[in-house]
């Protein structure tokens, strides 16, 4: 059963120059439980998708299209309606453990008050349940440690409490905005085993955005390539990592050191992101493209058999 | 905690006695005395004089008489130029008077100036926000020694609503122009550095984190904002307090309120050796005292700093 939707996204920046086309045409279906990823290099719009379906999107920003959750579509919703939703059933997993908790408050009280706001929970109600979520998130000595504040902790401990936050109201769909990103790589892969268990035990849909195709790898069933707000390859994880359709994602799967080939030599993506000023009318990597023939750069690709690529796949190099 | 406070009250011992040998020498330093004048006394009567105050002994045994007294007397000695007042006495009678309208002042800084600055940040870029600014930065350019003659131009003199000085036991319409005098520039400063802070806080992540979690505004500015906001403003008000502490010398004797100020400048113009070296450790313990109480204000909010103490 089809739990997110998100249609037609289009999502503007209002600048000085002009207007930044961050998100263009956007589509994409989550069903209940699903993991699904969406990659993208910095700049992607991958983290604005994010804050769109959460409404977090700074103030300067236009969102068109439709994002249907449970068949409501959360851009006509109002801030106290987005507020009852919040944390309640869509959480969201932020970066950077270090700013992203409150540095003045006790990790009781951050985790506490969610139960509060949305069940009615009392103090010792809530400082139970953010016990409980603390040990789902192997904190040790959780009981301790409820009353420290949030310097008192390593990073991936601090991760690890906020994805506790996340997780306290048994939300439906987790949006993960690169949670490793910020972690050293042994406690990239706990925070990672973490989640998977999480994930498995709860029944909950993740959307994962990350730029680490190392990440995505051991954990989705299914991957988005983003690249420059445009959809480029959307298809199940297996099939994209053996058979990637689109020549960027061929082009970052190359990029991507092997422990099997250590004489292999990484290849890098030449040339830089695009400029999303104004909106596209062609395809945004044909510049960076080495497929790229006279039509690319005329004409805009759309999503086709899972691919937005003019050229046929036997034909790339 | 107890520890550090304890350990700050211990450190101020020192301090204190460097302080009164500093000022007792650099006052002998300074030309004439308290007993000169156009007319010298008679050498017999001066003498005399000499005598009574203790000034015939050498100056260091003078310094060590005084020093003896503070500590076993908590005496700071009679006034030279205030015949048969102490200087305890003085402090007794002005002090309370200062330090009423003092307070008074410190709330009207951060009564009004912390909330003009959260409603300016919070309405950023409305028109409240740009009339609060505005009215800010006019307000800070007005030193306290320009802003009471104007208050008594329009109050006292135009309108004829307040009284333009004096104390009279210290009723509130006696109180209302030396504090706002007083107070307004920092004011300004405490709104301005309130509504720049509240501004930054409100974009740090972790309240990104607070929407995030479906609270309602109210509650991310009272819960998650207000704390860290205020913290700039919390270490703006140390120096605020001394600054207010020399500037009532000004406005005590402007407002004639019979405050410590004006025994101070009295002090100053008679070479008041007694009355000027008690003042100074009073200020300096008043300064003392505030900054200590600001820091701890500061562990109470900053976990860091508390686990750092």
């Amino acid at each position: 059963m089809t739990l997110l939707s998100v249609k037609n996204l289009k999502i503007r920046f209002r600048s000085g120059d002009g207007k930044i086309h961050a998100v263009n045409d956007v589509s994409f279906d989550m069903a209940q439980g699903q993991k699904l990823a969406l990659v993208g290099e910095s700049g992607s719009g991958k983290s604005q998708i994010a804050l769109a379906i959460m409404g977090l999107l700074a103030r300067n920003a236009e969102v068109e299209g439709e994002i249907l959750y449970d068949g409501r579509n959360l851009l006509d919703l109002s801030r106290s309606e987005l507020n009852r939703l919040r944390a309640k059933e869509i959480a969201l997993i932020f970066q950077d453990p270090m700013s992203s908790l409150n540095p003045y408050m006790t990790i009781e009280r951050q985790l506490g008050e969610v139960v509060e706001l949305h069940e009615g929970a009392s103090r010792s109600a809530a400082r139970k349940r953010a016990l409980d979520v603390m040990d789902a998130v192997k904190i040790p000595d959780a009981k301790n440690r409820l009353k420290a504040y949030p310097h008192e902790f390593s990073g991936g401990m601090r991760q690890r409490i906020v994805i506790a936050m996340a997780l306290i109201c048994k939300p439906r769909l987790i949006l993960a905005d690169e949670p490793t990103t910020a972690l050293d790589v042994t406690v990239q892969a706990q925070i990672m085993a973490l989640l998977d268990d999480i994930q498995r035990d709860m029944g909950t849909a993740v959307l994962l955005i990350t730029h680490d195709l190392g990440v995505v790898a051991g954990f989705c069933e299914d991957t988005m390539v983003l690249y420059g707000g445009r959809m480029m390859e959307a298809a199940p994880t297996l099939s994209l990592f053996d058979a990637p359709g689109h020549p960027y994602t061929r082009g970052l799967l190359r990029a991507v050191p092997r422990i099997t080939e250590d004489d292999a030599e990484l290849s890098a993506i030449p040339g830089s992101p695009p400029n999303q000023t104004g909106a596209p009318t062609a395809c945004p990597f044909a510049p960076r493209c080495v497929d790229a023939i006279a039509e690319c750069h005329r004409i805009l690709p759309t999503m086709q058999d899972g691919r937005a690529c003019i050229r046929p796949v036997e034909e790339l190099t | 905690m107890f520890n550090y406070t304890l350990r700050r009250i211990l450190t101020v011992v020192p301090t204190l006695l460097v302080l009164i040998i500093f000022s007792f020498y650099l006052m002998r330093l300074a030309p004439g005395g308290p007993f000169t004048s156009e007319k010298p006394l008679p050498p017999a009567v001066m003498k005399n004089v000499l005598e009574r105050y203790g000034m015939d002994q050498p100056l260091y045994v003078q310094l060590w008489t005084y020093i003896k007294n503070i500590v076993f007397h908590f005496d700071f000695g009679p006034s030279f130029s205030q015949k048969d007042r102490t200087v305890n006495d003085v402090i007794a009678q002005g002090f309370p008077v200062t330090l009423t309208y003092g307070f008074w002042s410190a709330v009207f800084v951060l009564v009004l100036g912390i909330p003009l600055g959260i409603v300016a940040a919070l309405r950023h870029n409305s028109f409240w926000d740009y009339t609060m600014t505005g009215l800010a930065i006019f307000s800070q350019i007005f030193p306290n020694f320009v802003l009471a003659p104007i208050l008594v131009l329009l109050f006292t003199l135009s309108w004829g609503l307040l009284p333009g000085g004096g104390w009279n036991g210290g009723q509130w319409e006696y109180i209302i122009m030396p504090a706002i005098a007083l107070g307004t520039s920092y004011m300004a400063g405490v709104a301005r550095l309130t509504r720049g802070s509240m501004l930054e806080v409100l974009n740090a992540p972790f309240i990104l984190t607070a929407r995030s979690k479906g609270l309602p505004e109210r509650t991310i500015i009272w819960r998650h904002a207000l704390k860290p906001a205020l913290l700039p403003t919390l270490t703006y008000m140390g120096p605020v307090f001394v600054y207010m502490i020399t500037g009532s010398v000004f406005i005590d004797v402007f407002f004639s309120t019979g405050g410590i100020g004006q025994d101070f400048i009295d002090g100053a113009y008679s070479r008041d050796y007694a009355m000027l070296l008690g003042l100074a450790v009073l200020y300096s313990l008043l300064t003392f005292t505030l900054n200590l109480l600001l820091d701890l204000m500061y562990a109470w909010i900053d976990p860091k700093v508390r686990s750092n103490l």
